[in-house]
């Protein structure tokens, strides 16, 4: 990016980069919802964190906060990288099939997550009055992939499904935290971060509990306490 | 030692307790260890609430402060967490000895126990929205490993519907906090200020209405998840009854409480911002609902810690209810339910984690004549019970007491509901316990060791004397704790404290 800097870049195309990445997100999380194989589950996600990456730093650029870039860093270093890793060595350990259970089918999750994304825009509308030209629309988006994220736990049995689930949830909420409120401050970032890290291994270290004990990563078999 | 620097001993000394634990060689340093922390946390927390309830906010930084309703809370954490880890000394050693546990795993649920008690404490005294929702999700994952703790079947679905659910609410909650800064930029600028609940509370009615009722919503749905509140509860009764029993009479006792400090200092700013006529009726609502669930299926309930995790429910609800009404007497109610509930439920589950070691299952009708048999521990549960169940001479009588008057004044028919609810609550929970109580014992079990006997049977003691002298005398720096804190709620009269 030598050579140009934020003043060169009209605010309207600037917002539309963002606006454009951010939809990428949402994008890819529909894919992952449309997703039949686990591990490609996973490639997509790591996709996702890359937009997420991209949309960040694009922010740190345009608005000249450059601590947002650390947070840019970090979610391509551990989000696009070590925990996909993780997750392809846990399936691959597992030996889970390459199916991924479904509690709803995919034409329906799609249009379910079609719904939920309208259903964002609506409840945000009223919000977005007060926010940055630049990312008006960022907070909507950043709602309807936790909500997508929410959706995919509910909808899916693997364990490994659910994972990647809680962690495009957590794509949503960084994505509404680095472009609607143009960044936490640092200290945040970093503890957020490390929070994610940590729940990453303890989920992972569930799974590996689960199929020791119940000989399945399938979480609709867990069903030994109810009333 | 300054105020300040209690703060910082009170937050930190846990973190460190936590580490040294994991260099422990033996059971007797383990016991020097935890003592000495529950000795540090007393000391630092007596010097802390002394300097509040003389009127003085206890800061370190910009980062922690400690003001009545901070300090409060470091009381009900101090004292319920010191006799916590008194009582785990007891149960965790037995279960050493037993050789039902390695050295290695006792070293680690002390690890573990440690650590969430610094999350909580860190929570509570962090300045700051976004660092209590890190330290909040740091207690969570503490708790998550402390719920499948003991790697049965059972205890691993129970810690994976723990994981998810909280970690789906928690998610919310950071939503919610990422709206509350949305907001608060706009007039604090991009700054660490705008985070600082102390900063957020002078500013509040310039604060944008709408964003902050979004995220009091996100909020109230996230950390009511934590809190337990219906219909965001399913995760509760089954971590209540498989996480082991000193974990289960902590989240229970103190982390329910966390997750409401969390929606009220929240409700605080957006009551100031947006009127208190859009909080009351959700909160109200959903307090109503938590209470009519758990009466509910306390009614149908045969493992007697599930029925004591749907009593946490119950009372959870209760104080919303307080809350949401409003006034000095529902807020001065709704926080002394929530001291009284904290030290009568870990009391309840210190007799229950002992019914537990002696008879080995959880079975309530398989249990009889506990005040014959084990004195100690039928007594303490008589006791938590009728506390629980809202009897006179316990501070839960006069919190709930306080609500439905204070309820009454407001909508008379809400006080009717309440009533309604709390005495099929009251009902079924005596109907449940008494007779694991009372009658012959029939089942002798395995007894427990003297020395395990030693630190339980202190815990309870403790437990006791505190809830049973809260019930009769109001101490002068409570006092000066409840004053303040009720002004916070926006409650102009003097009140007159029992």
């Amino acid at each position: 990016m030598t050579g140009i800097t934020p003043a060169m870049v009209p605010a309207d195309l600037g917002s539309q980069l963002v606006n454009l990445c951010s939809m990428m997100l949402l994008v890819t999380s529909f894919a992952i919802v449309a997703q039949r194989r686990l591990s490609a589950c996973v490639d997509l996600f790591a996709v996702q964190s890359v937009f997420l990456a991209v949309t960040a730093a694009l922010v740190a650029f345009l608005t000249g906060i450059h601590h947002i870039y650390v947070a840019a860093g970090l979610t391509i270093l551990i989000k696009a990288v070590i925990i996909p890793l993780i997750l392809k060595r846990v399936i691959e350990r597992l030996n889970v099939q390459r199916e991924v259970a479904f509690v709803i089918n995919i034409p329906p999750s799609l249009l379910i997550c079609g719904a939920l994304v309208i259903l964002a825009f609506s409840v945000t509308e009223p919000v977005a009055s007060i926010g940055f030209l630049l990312t008006k629309d960022s907070l909507a988006i950043a709602l309807a992939i936790v909500l997508i994220g929410f959706f995919t736990m509910i909808a899916r049995k693997k364990a490994v499904t659910q994972v990647v689930g809680f962690l495009m949830v957590e794509n949503g909420l960084f994505l509404g935290a680095a472009a609607a409120a143009y960044g936490m401050p640092l200290i945040v970032e970093l503890g957020v971060f490390f929070d994610v890290l940590v729940a990453g291994l303890i989920i992972g270290i569930y799974t590996h509990r689960l199929q020791d004990a119940f000989d399945s990563v399938d979480v609709s078999k867990l069903t030994g306490l109810k009333e | 030692m300054s105020p300040g620097a209690s703060l910082a001993v009170l937050t930190l000394a846990p973190l460190f307790a936590g580490l040294l634990s994991l260099t422990t060689r033996t059971k007797r340093a383990m016991e020097w260890l935890q003592g000495a922390l529950v000795v540090v946390l007393l000391v630092a927390m007596g010097l802390i609430v002394g300097h509040v309830a003389s009127g003085d906010d206890a800061v370190v930084g910009h980062l922690l402060r400690a003001d009545a309703l901070a300090a409060f809370m470091i009381l009900m954490l101090a004292t319920v967490g010191g006799t916590g880890l008194i009582y785990a000394l007891g149960y965790m050693g037995e279960e050493l000895a037993r050789g039902h546990l390695e050295q290695t795993r006792y070293r680690f649920f002390f690890f573990l126990l440690n650590l969430y008690l610094g999350a909580m404490l860190l929570a509570t005294t962090l300045d700051n929205i976004a660092l209590m929702w890190i330290a909040v999700e740091g207690s969570t994952l503490a708790a998550a490993l402390l719920v499948g703790f003991e790697r049965t079947k059972a205890a691993l679905e129970a810690g994976w519907k723990y994981i998810i659910l909280s970690f789906i609410g928690i998610a919310l909650a950071l939503f919610g906090t990422v709206l509350v800064y949305y907001a608060s930029e706009r007039v604090l600028g991009v700054s660490m200020e705008a985070l600082s609940w102390s900063a957020l509370r002078l500013v509040a009615p310039a604060l944008d209405p709408t964003t902050l009722k979004l995220a009091f919503v996100f909020v109230l749905i996230g950390y009511g998840t934590k809190a337990g509140v219906a219909p965001m509860h399913t995760w509760l009764p089954d971590a209540h009854a498989e996480a082991p029993t000193p974990m289960s009479a902590m989240l229970s006792g103190l982390m329910l409480n966390i997750a409401l400090y969390a929606v009220l200092r929240l409700k605080n700013i957006v009551d100031q911002a947006a009127g208190a006529d859009f909080t009351a009726p959700i909160v109200i609502g959903l307090g109503l609902l938590s209470i009519a669930v758990s009466a509910v299926f306390m009614l149908i309930q045969r493992d007697y810690k599930r029925l004591f995790a749907y009593s946490s429910i119950e009372h959870v609800g209760i104080a919303l209810v307080g809350f949401g009404v409003g006034g000095p007497a529902g807020v001065f109610g709704g926080f002394f339910h929530m001291l009284n509930h904290a030290l009568a439920k870990s009391t309840a589950f210190y007799a229950a984690g002992l019914v537990l070691l002696r008879h080995g299952h959880k079975v309530t009708e398989r249990v009889t004549g506990l005040l014959r048999h084990e004195p100690a521990t039928g007594g303490g549960m008589l006791v938590a019970t009728i506390a629980l169940a809202g009897m006179p001479p316990f501070g839960l009588f006069i919190s709930e007491v306080l609500i439905v008057t204070a309820a009454y004044q407001q909508r008379p028919w809400l006080a009717a509901v309440l009533l309604g609810l709390l005495a099929l609550a009251f009902a079924t929970l005596l109907a449940q316990v008494l007779p694991m109580i009372l009658g012959e014992p029939h089942d002798d079990g395995q007894r427990v060791s003297v020395p395990t006997r030693r630190f339980t049977t202190s815990a309870l003691i403790v437990n006791i004397i505190a809830l049973g002298s809260l019930g009769f005398s109001m101490p002068d720096f409570l006092r000066e704790l409840f004053i303040p804190m009720i002004a916070l709620f926006g409650a102009d009269v003097a009140v007159e404290i029992p």
